[in-house]
C-alpha cells in the first residue's frame, strides 16, 4: 500500500494531515497511510479519520531526538514508493522532512499553505510564500514522493467516520542518532490561542520597555482580545512567549480585528495577518509600511494614543 | 582549534519587490543583501572562533557578480571565503544548493569541524539547506539553535521546539542551523570593510565541482501576494481618536 503518506507528532496535526491526505488520496485514486508516534490505541482513531493503513513508529529512547527516524522512514519509502508525503511543519517535523527528502533525493515544498491534484492527475501542485511573504510560489515536485511540510493549523482536522477499516503495521526500530538529547525544558504553554482570537492587539518594537506593554494589555482587555507581537519582541527581547509571534515564522491569525501598535509592517509580519477582517495600526511614522496594508491607520505616538483610545472606548461602551 | 564553515546566501531584498500590473513579481528595482539569518550564522562562527581559536571560512554558491556579498560576509569577521560562482548556479533550489555546498565543503574546503547555516534564507525560507547539507556530508545536524557551544570534540546546542527547549549534543564534525536570537550580528564599520578586501577568496567555477543535480521541484507560477486594504488615515488628536473608534464600531469589530 503506498499512495499518500502523512507524518505528524501531535494528535491535532495527525488529524489535520489525515484530512488533507484523504482528499489527495481520493483525488489520485490511491490509499492513505499515517506514520505516527502515537500509542497503538490511537491507530483506530487514525483509521476512523481516514487512514487506510497506520505505520507505527517505535518509541525512541529517552535521549533520542526525532531525527533518529530519518533512516527508518527513508528505507520504508524506498520499499513502498509513496507518491506524496506530507509532514506536519513543526520545528522537528521540518528538520526530519528535509533529512528524509535528502536521503530520498526528493523535492520538498516547505511550509505549503495550499495543495491540489495537478492537471496530469499524477501529482500535486503546491503553494507557498516566498520573499518573506511578498510572493506566492506554485510548485510541483519532479520526484516521487512529492514531499511537503504543512504548518500546523493550516487545515481543519479530519472528522471520524463509522465503519472504516484499515491495517496497522509496526515499523522497525531506528538506529540511534549521534545527536543526543541531554536536557528538555518544557515551558508552560500559554493557554489562550491567538489563532482563534476574535481580536488581536499586536505589539512591536515601538514599545520602549517591557512594562509599557501594560498599555496594550489594557487596550486588549477593553477590546476582549489577545496580545500578539512581532518577532523581535518574542525572539530578541523575550518580552512575550514564542507562540505570541505573528507572521511567516510565527502564527497566522484571522481575527475580526487586528490592531498593530508600534509595528513597522514588514512583509514577514503582515503575512500572518492576511486573514484579518479589519487591520488597524498605530505608528508614529507616517511612512511606515503598515499603513499601506491597514484599513484604518492612526499616525501618532502610541504612548499618547493608547491611553486616549482606552478612555474613548470605555466611554462609548 | 576548530575550522568553522559559515554558509551564506546573497539574496534579493524582499522589501523592494513590487507587484506588476497583473500581479506578477516585479524585480526591476530590487537591491541585494546578505540573507538575514546568515548574518547570525557568520556572527556565531566568528564568536566561537574568538573563544576557541581556529578559522572561519565563509562559503557560498550562486550566480557570478555577487562580489559585494563576499565582501559583506568577510567584513563580519571570517578569515577567508570560498565561493562557487557560475551562471548555472542562479535560482538553485535547496536540494541543488545543498549538493553543491556539500561538494565544496568535502572537496576544496577540506577539513572542517563545524558547519553553521541560518535557519532559512530570507528569499526562499525553505529551511532545507542546512539539514540536506548535513545528510549529504553524512554528519549529525541540529536545527533551530538559540545557543551553541563547543566542548572538546562535541557541540552542545540549545534548540527551540514547540513545547520549549531541547539541549542536544553531537560529536564533531556537525552542522547547526541558527535562529536569529542566537546573537546580534555586528554592523561592519569602514575598517572592517577595508580589511575584508584583503582577505583571501577562493573562487570555484562550475568545472571545479560535480555537475549541478537536476532540480527536484519546478516553479509553475510566481505571483505577488496581495494585501488590499482601504488605507484610511487618522491623526492622534482627540477628535481623531473619536473618529477612529467610530470607524471600528461601524465595521462591527467592537463588542
Ligand atoms: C525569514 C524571516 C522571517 C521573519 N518572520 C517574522 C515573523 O514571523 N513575524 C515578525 O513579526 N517578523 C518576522 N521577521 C522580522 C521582520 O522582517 C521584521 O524585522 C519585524 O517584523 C519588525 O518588527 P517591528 O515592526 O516590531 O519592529 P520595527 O521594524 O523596528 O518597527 C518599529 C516601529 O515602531 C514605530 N514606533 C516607534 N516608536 C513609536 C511610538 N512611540 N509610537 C508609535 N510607533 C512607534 C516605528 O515607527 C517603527 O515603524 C522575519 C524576518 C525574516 C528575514
Amino acid at each position: 500500500m503506498a499512495g499518500v503518506w502523512i507524518l505528524a507528532e501531535e494528535h491535532r496535526e495527525v488529524l489535520e494531515l489525515l484530512h488533507v491526505g484523504r482528499g489527495i488520496a481520493d483525488g489520485l485514486g490511491t490509499s492513505l497511510s499515517a506514520l505516527t508516534l502515537q500509542a497503538r490505541e490511537e491507530a483506530d482513531e487514525c483509521i476512523a479519520c481516514g487512514a487506510d493503513e497506520v505505520l507505527l513508529l517505535p518509541p525512541l529512547a529517552e535521549d533520542q531526538s526525532l531525527d533518529a527516524y530519518a533512516g527508518v522512514i527513508a528505507d520504508e519509502a524506498r520499499k513502498e514508493q509513496p507518491r506524496v508525503f506530507l509532514v506536519a511543519g513543526t520545528s522537528r517535523g521540518r528538520d526530519l522532512a528535509a533529512r528524509v527528502a535528502a536521503r530520498l533525493d526528493a523535492g520538498l515544498c516547505s511550509q505549503c499553505t495550499a495543495l491540489e491534484i495537478d492537471d496530469t492527475r499524477e501529482g500535486i501542485l503546491m503553494k507557498r510564500l516566498i520573499y518573506g511573504g511578498a510572493a506566492v510560489q506554485s510548485l510541483r515536485c519532479t520526484t516521487r514522493p512529492a514531499m511537503a511540510t504543512i504548518p500546523p493549523r493550516t487545515f481543519d482536522p479530519a472528522p471520524a467516520r463509522e465503519g472504516r477499516t484499515g491495517q496497522v503495521r509496526q515499523l522497525p526500530h531506528p538506529q540511534p542518532s549521534p545527536v543526543r538529547i541531554v536536557e528538555r525544558r518544557v515551558r508552560e504553554r500559554e493557554t489562550r490561542d491567538l489563532a482563534d482570537a476574535r481580536v488581536v492587539v499586536a505589539v512591536g518594537r515601538g514599545f520602549a520597555a517591557e512594562d509599557d506593554l501594560g498599555l496594550a494589555r489594557e487596550l486588549a482587555e477593553v477590546l476582549g482580545g489577545e496580545i500578539g507581537c512581532t518577532r523581535p519582541l518574542s525572539e530578541e527581547m523575550h518580552w512575550l512567549p514564542d507562540q505570541a509571534c505573528i507572521g511567516l515564522s510565527g502564527v497566522q491569525v484571522k481575527p475580526e480585528l487586528y490592531l498593530g501598535i508600534g509595528i513597522s509592517g514588514q512583509i514577514q509580519h503582515l503575512t500572518g495577518v492576511r486573514g484579518a477582517k479589519v487591520i488597524a495600526a498605530v505608528n508614529q511614522d507616517e511612512n511606515a509600511p503598515i499603513f499601506g496594508a491597514a484599513d484604518l491607520g492612526m499616525v501618532g505616538d502610541l504612548y499618547q494614543v493608547l491611553p486616549a483610545l482606552v478612555r474613548e472606548m470605555r466611554k462609548q461602551s | 582549534m576548530p575550522t568553522i564553515v559559515a554558509c551564506f546566501k546573497w539574496v534579493i531584498d524582499e522589501a523592494y519587490i513590487r507587484a506588476g500590473p497583473s500581479g506578477e513579481v516585479d524585480l526591476s528595482s530590487v537591491s541585494w543583501k546578505l540573507s538575514d539569518y546568515d548574518r547570525n550564522a557568520i556572527e556565531e562562527a566568528v564568536r566561537l572562533r574568538d573563544e576557541h581559536g581556529g578559522t572561519v571560512i565563509a562559503a557560498t554558491v550562486g550566480a557570478p557578480g555577487a562580489t559585494k556579498g563576499i565582501k559583506d560576509a568577510l567584513s563580519r569577521g571570517p578569515d577567508r571565503a570560498c565561493v562557487a560562482a557560475d551562471e548555472g548556479f542562479r535560482d538553485l533550489e535547496p536540494s541543488q544548493t545543498a549538493a553543491l555546498l556539500a561538494a565544496m565543503v568535502s572537496g576544496p574546503i577540506g577539513a572542517y569541524d563545524l558547519v553553521l547555516c541560518g535557519e532559512g534564507s530570507s528569499d526562499l525560507y525553505a529551511q532545507q539547506v542546512g539539514p540536506r547539507l548535513a545528510e549529504k556530508l553524512g554528519i549529525p545536524c541540529v536545527c533551530f539553535a538559540q545557543k551553541v557551544s563547543l566542548e572538546g570534540r562535541r557541540v552542545i546546542v540549545e534548540r527551540r521546539v514547540e513545547e520549549g527547549v531541547e539541549v542536544l549534543e553531537a560529536p564533531l564534525p556537525a552542522l547547526v542551523t541558527v535562529l536569529p536570537d542566537i546573537n546580534s550580528p555586528r554592523i561592519p564599520g569602514v575598517r572592517d570593510t577595508l580589511m575584508a578586501s584583503k582577505k583571501p577568496v577562493e573562487t570555484l567555477s562550475a568545472g571545479d565541482l560535480p555537475p549541478v543535480p537536476a532540480a527536484r521541484t519546478e516553479t509553475v507560477e510566481l505571483r505577488t501576494a496581495r494585501l488590499e486594504r482601504t488605507c484610511e488615515r487618522f491623526g492622534a488628536e482627540p477628535a481623531e481618536i473619536v473618529r477612529f473608534v467610530d470607524a471600528l464600531r461601524r465595521r462591527n469589530v467592537l463588542t
